[in-house]
């Protein structure tokens, strides 16, 4: 008498997601009892074809991330697979969370090579700029915010680099790679475009606009020289918002 | 519908253009658990903004809580499977407002307490709830490869005129040392063979469906091959059809 359907379900989806089912060769005598009369060898097949669908999604995302790990990326995928099962179809959540596995790793294994902290985190950026949830994450509309009030725009992603990788990512690094210098970048969307502009900001710039969370008075900066301009220049590139 | 805002609004420019449709991969109908309503809502609203003249998904399962595995399985094809997929399937229909299809799956592996046939299956679904079918023959074509499967019996046993939409696709031939012999795939990557023709041909025999949509994943930058596929598929049309009654589209989905 087979158990009930869900059980079987999720029994299923725990060895296709396991190392096990993955990397395994699909003879093992747990699946025979965890999964009975489903034949082994088709399993590690579909197992393969859906971790190979996944990785796809995750390199689609963090490409440079992935071919910098190296010769250690087999043995890095793997740990991932183990310690984070997929749990979205997106693209984007299955790079969120092996970004967060390999952040995770970082704190007590050094990265290598040592601004891969620094690539990670802007593909990540750039693909969620790129994505542009800004509409789930609007607030609704207050009344009593004064017109022309400001707040960094939604789908901008700050990030704060060790490194210049700038170059590298305009495809002009040398073979020492990228220069040890605190680079602080910004990932938006100007209206009406598709692509994500990549700007490198003053840390003054950086950190007001970390500050501005919430939506300001801009009276408050009256004293900022050329304030309206300022702020037209940074709504046309995407990084702040204006409340009309 | 992934992408961003702007990428969205390109989708919705063509209503009204171009002939569209909406078919979705992240229902898990099969899913032995509750409809994910929120979902099933968010759907109806796109398909009313798309003006499409139908939703489609796969008689297949995806997720469990907690796990997605982004591919579609097969589901025990018992009645009492059947049951629950009829009811789910009559929640779909009143929550969205255009006719709901469902797609036949290539699958890997077959559950060991499947008692009725994949034909048996469907007509039981759409028997009992009037859901229509979208027939993917390239599915057909790799389940009969795969397996003692007779797609021309899959076909002949459907009602005439149950399917609505027709999916056709090209795949690829594995060879693993772990499988006993060569293995089938739907990977959307190769041109349509030949026997996936004659089986859209046969199909179009009994079913006029409202569209044929070939199914592209990959290497498209071939994009000779993929004109003489939509050639080839129109000329099987053409020869069923006056060219008026649908139009072929191109187009990838899962």
């Amino acid at each position: 008498m087979p158990s009930r359907l869900l059980d079987r379900q999720v029994r299923l989806l725990e060895h296709l997601t396991s190392g096990a089912g993955i990397f395994g060769t699909g003879c093992g005598v747990s699946i025979n009892q965890a999964l009975p009369g489903i034949d082994g060898g088709l399993l590690h097949l579909e197992a393969r074809f859906s971790h190979e669908k996944r990785m796809a999604k995750i390199e689609w995302v963090l490409t440079r991330t992935l071919d910098l790990l190296g010769t250690a990326k087999a043995a890095i995928i793997r740990d991932f697979v183990e310690a984070c099962p997929p749990a979205s179809i997106s693209r984007l959540e299955n790079a969120r969370q092996f970004h967060d596995f390999l952040s995770a790793r970082w704190l007590s294994e050094a990265p290598e090579p040592p601004y891969l902290p620094d690539i990670a985190a802007y593909e990540l950026a750039y693909a969620t700029v790129r994505a542009d949830d800004s509409e789930a994450l609007a607030v609704a509309e207050d009344r009593l915010l004064p017109p022309g009030a400001i707040r960094r725009h939604p789908n901008v992603v700050l990030v704060r680099c060790a490194y210049d990788i700038r170059p590298m990512l305009e495809g002009r690094t040398g073979e020492a790679g990228p220069l040890r210098r605190e680079t602080l970048i910004a990932v938006a969307l100007a209206p009406g475009t598709d692509d994500p502009l990549v700007s490198e900001l003053s840390s003054d710039l950086f950190e007001l606009l970390e500050m501005l969370d919430g939506f300001a008075d801009p009276a408050i900066f009256a004293d900022t020289p050329g304030l309206h301009k300022l702020i037209a220049g940074l709504a046309a590139r995407g990084l702040l918002e204006v409340h009309a | 519908m992934a992408g961003s805002e702007a990428h969205r609004a390109m989708y919705f420019d063509l209503v009204g253009e171009i002939p569209l449709t909406a078919h979705g991969i992240g229902l898990s109908i099969g899913t032995d658990a509750p409809l994910d309503l929120a979902y099933v809502d968010q759907i109806a609203a796109l398909v009313d903004r798309l003006k499409a003249p139908a939703y489609s998904e796969h008689l297949a399962f995806t997720r469990v809580p907690g796990r997605d595995l982004g591919n579609l399985l097969p589901l025990p094809k018992t009645e009492a499977v059947a049951e629950s997929i009829i009811a789910k399937v009559r929640t779909i229909q009143s929550r969205i407002s255009v006719p709901f299809l469902l797609e036949n799956i290539t699958y890997v592996f077959d559950w060991p307490d499947s008692e009725l046939s994949d034909a048996e299956f469907f007509k039981l679904i759409c028997g009992e709830t009037g859901c229509g079918i979208l027939l993917d023959v390239e599915n057909l074509y790799v389940n009969g490869q795969n397996y003692e499967f007779d797609p021309y019996a899959f076909l002949d046993a459907l009602p005439a005129g149950a399917v609505k939409e027709v999916h056709v696709a090209g795949g690829v031939t594995l060879h693993e040392d772990f499988l006993p012999r060569p293995f089938a795939a739907d990977s959307h990557s190769h041109p349509v063979p030949e026997a996936t023709l004659d089986l859209l041909d046969h199909a179009l025999a009994r079913h006029a469906p409202r569209s044929i949509v070939l199914e592209r994943d990959d290497r498209f930058d071939a994009t000779e091959e993929i004109l003489d596929d939509v050639a080839l598929i129109r000329a099987r049309f053409d020869g069923r059809f006056e060219t008026s009654h649908a139009q072929p589209a191109v187009g990838s989905a899962g």
